[in-house]
């Protein structure tokens, strides 16, 4: 109790919880998104205490950031819908036919047990629970990579991780095949000294995300938090207009959609040979496999994730806005 | 050369398929039924190993549990795979009847790589052994199921898909979060490792969260909220293999839970019990009152849940080593006859033009293949001898009696009264004809797509009688223990 950082955290952890109620309770649409924002931009710096740095950048990254953008997106789509486009506070959380009161008690109910269930199971842990990471240390030599997390999610449970890149394989064809017709909001165009801040910070992103990925080897990143931030490559040159998704990109965009799962999983079956099974890296060329499904699951996690930001299969544009691009 | 064993196939095979359909949507239909067939054999393949040789584990990446992942195949799973590769198969040939020509081209070019996804999600679970990777499994599913429900693109369906991606996220987050309470006390998240545990009260909360986040998932009373316009809404084969299949691989992680560690208490399996009867009963009630023949279907659905949640509680805690089977059965029996009769339900209403079930009486088209259909998966859902479903409710009520629950078999027989009178409601419509006016062409509307619904149909009667030897196959491997 003698760690000064304690009335950080204890700051820390009471500002979550009141940001938490906030954007719960906040009735303006827009507002309770940027509370959120805020709350998971805290949430990464608590994960920072509790010395999770991976789960720090991927809740900044991924949490925070693309989800953050996300919600902006779908509240302008409902403005335009709406036709409140123009009036900031114009959208507020007012459901038109008032929910029973019955279906509001069945649901404290159901969340009263739920939050006694949780409170049950999170007094009686105990303290510092066994882990892996007895298992972890004796197996690293063997893994190809320097870093615990990396090595858990590449190699020891790689299985896994194929999987959770699958999951934002089928979340991009589930909102592809959602047909929407032809009424889209016009997408939020950023003015000219967006332009400009585009233009800057750009190339920066790519670098970072390049060395998120990079760093995964021997240090906090890797192929999630790197794709999410060179997502917002794609969501910068979405909003600046400077790509304009047309539908005879369809083909190329499913081919990187796809690129990061079928490597990985080409990559698996292809070592199962001569007595390894499937995901057994021979241990010379573990690394560089490793590195290899990592660099293009990277591609498609931004490729997906900016993919999910523009929300739709791309369709053949209005002729009026056909005229304003060219 | 590769040699790659056909437990890992059976995942991976749906999942290249799935890309190939999703990279290439001319060649979808092709693609997917080259995957089905190709899954089927090294489901047949598996099959036979496990014939051969009893459980087949492969620790993938060589680490072996409980820091790497393991899958296992035992009978029950290499059941649930040919269940889900079975009636895939089926189901997928009558899609291409449902989904042809020009107006259901989107339809066409997603549904194949949602459902392979779908396929590739349901048979990792199956072969799962690992807690973890269960969940992330089941979001796979959650997704592709989501996807397929909105496939029709209409108000309705999408709105019932909304409420089903938001129900099955939070049972996918409630069930995380056990798996997390789980691992921070045993420290590993095989099944192995949980049958080890020590029964605490904690653990016992994080089983109750992983089992409320799966209720919620199978649509368990009262649960059940969002199924009924789900699957009603759906387009034909999707809701058949929504209906048939999809329900059943949180069905199914519930039953690996209660192999691999017993429920704690006597209370928590009553509980189970009594929310299964209020689906029999609530579930009952709604198919009465419904009006539209897809939606009796899918409220049948929410009854047959509960039943199978009354088959796991039969006999109490005690009877937990035993009744597992009649669930199994019981699930094996649902699937293929709930798949065989969402795809008569969807060329019923092709032909006739509508599902309302008052006016079925009065269309002068008969779909007579499609109707006999209709009634021989009636006739298994009931549990009428000697179809499948006759079995498992059979063995339902041999376990209660042998335990002395009464109440369970008044429930089994309450449900199986309200099916007979739900189901009647339809034979009626069918079988009158006195208020058409002009002659009823009775033997039109027939095709080639009525022979996979038809044969479904028919094989949720014939396996009734194969009851003894599927018994005996899903017991192979059990109790995990005793696998090598």
């Amino acid at each position: 109790m003698n760690d000064p950082l304690v009335i950080f955290d204890l700051l820390l952890g009471g500002a979550i919880i009141a940001l938490a109620i906030a954007s719960l309770t906040v009735r303006d649409l827009f507002a309770a998104v940027v509370l959120f924002i805020i709350f998971g931009l805290l949430s990464a710096l608590a994960w920072v205490r509790l010395s999770a740095p991976d789960v720090a950048l991927a809740e900044a990254a991924i949490g925070t950031g693309v989800t953050g953008a996300l919600l902006l997106k779908t509240l302008h789509h409902l403005r335009f819908v709406t036709g409140t486009l123009g009036h900031q506070s114009a959208l507020s959380v007012t459901p038109h036919t008032p929910v029973p009161s019955g279906v509001i008690w069945a649901n404290a109910a159901f969340c009263g047990l739920i939050t006694l269930g949780l409170a049950v199971a999170f007094l009686g842990a105990p303290q510092a629970g066994p882990g892996f990471d007895a298992l972890v240390s004796e197996a690293m030599p063997a893994s190809g990579v320097e870093h615990p997390v990396t090595a858990i999610l590449l190699n020891f449970r790689a299985y896994d991780t194929l999987m959770e890149v699958v999951v934002l394989l089928a979340a991009v064809i589930a909102v592809w095949q959602i047909e929407r017709g032809l009424s889209d909001a016009p997408a939020p165009v950023m003015g000219e000294v967006w332009q400009g801040f585009a233009r800057l910070v750009l190339p920066a992103i790519v670098v970072v995300g390049t060395y998120l990925l990079w760093a995964g080897a021997e240090a906090p990143g890797g192929a999630f938090q790197g794709g999410a931030v060179l997502a917002a490559v794609g969501l910068l040159l979405l909003l600046t207009r400077a790509y304009v998704p047309r539908p005879g990109h369809r083909g190329i965009a499913r081919c990187a959609f796809v690129l990061g799962t079928v490597v990985f999983a080409a990559v698996a079956l292809l070592v199962a040979s001569g007595g390894r099974v499937a995901f057994e890296y021979p241990a010379d060329h573990a690394k560089a496999l490793i590195l290899l499904i990592e660099g293009l699951v990277t591609i498609s996690i931004a490729a997906t994730l900016a993919a999910l930001f523009h929300g739709r299969e791309p369709v053949a544009l209005r002729n009026k806005e056909d005229r304003n691009d060219t | 050369m590769m040699t790659i064993d056909p437990v890992t196939l059976a995942i991976f095979l749906p999942l290249f398929g799935a890309v190939a359909a999703f990279v290439a949507p001319r060649a979808a239909a092709l693609i997917g039924l080259g995957t089905l067939a190709l899954t089927a054999a090294a489901v047949g393949l598996l099959a036979r190993d496990v014939i051969a040789t009893g459980a087949v584990i492969v620790p993938l990446g060589g680490w072996g549990a409980p820091l790497g992942i393991e899958l296992r195949a035992d009978g029950l799973s290499v059941a649930m795979l040919v269940l889900s590769v079975a009636v895939g198969f089926l189901v997928s040939l009558s899609a291409l009847d449902a989904l042809k020509g020009p107006a259901n081209a989107r339809q066409r070019q997603y549904f194949w790589p949602l459902w392979l996804l779908l396929l590739t999600g349901m048979n990792g679970v199956y072969l799962s052994s690992d807690i973890f990777n269960l969940y992330v499994m089941i979001e796979i599913i959650a997704l592709a199921a989501v996807g397929l429900t909105v496939l029709t693109g209409t108000r309705a369906a999408v709105r019932a898909g909304l409420d089903y991606m938001y129900a099955s996220i939070l049972g996918a987050l409630l069930f995380l979060m056990g798996v997390g309470f789980i691992y921070l006390q045993l420290g590993r998240l095989d099944f192995a490792g949980l049958m080890d545990a020590e029964p605490t009260g904690a653990l016992f909360a994080a089983v109750a969260l992983m089992l409320v986040g799966l209720a919620l998932k199978t649509a368990l009373f009262p649960l059940h909220f969002w199924l009924p316009a789900a699957h009603a809404n759906a387009t034909a084969p999707a809701s058949a293999l929504l209906s048939g299949l999809v329900v059943k691989a949180a069905l199914y992680i519930v039953l690996r839970l209660s192999q691999y560690m017993p429920f704690p208490s006597e209370s928590l399996l009553t509980l189970i019990g009594v929310m299964g009867a209020g689906a029999v009963i609530w579930g009952g009630i709604q198919a009465l009152r419904a009006e539209r023949l897809k939606l009796l279907v899918a409220w049948s659905t929410v009854t047959q849940i509960g039943l199978i949640f009354v088959a796991f509680a039969r006999a109490g805690e005690a009877g937990l080593t035993e009744s597992w089977k009649a669930a199994a059965l019981l699930i094996l029996a649902h699937g293929v006859a709930k798949a065989a009769m969402f795809l008569a339900v969807g060329r019923i209403k092709d032909e006739v033009g509508h599902d309302t079930i008052r006016d079925l009486d009065r269309a002068p088209v008969r779909p007579t293949l499609a109707q006999f259909t209709f009634a021989l998966a009636a006739i298994s859902l009931i549990g009428l001898p000697p179809s499948l479903g006759f079995i498992g409710k059979w063995s339902l009520m041999e376990g209660a009696m042998a335990a002395g629950y009464w109440h369970w078999i008044a429930v089994t027989m309450i449900g199986t009264l309200m099916s007979v009178a739900y189901f009647s409601r339809v034979f009626a419509g069918f079988l009158r004809f006195d208020r058409v006016r002009g002659t009823v062409a009775e033997h039109q509307g027939w095709a080639v797509a009525d022979a996979a619904p038809l044969a479904l149909a028919a094989m949720a009667i014939a396996l009734g009688l194969m009851a003894a030897p599927i018994l005996n196959f899903i017991e192979i491997g059990y109790p995990f223990g005793e696998a090598k």
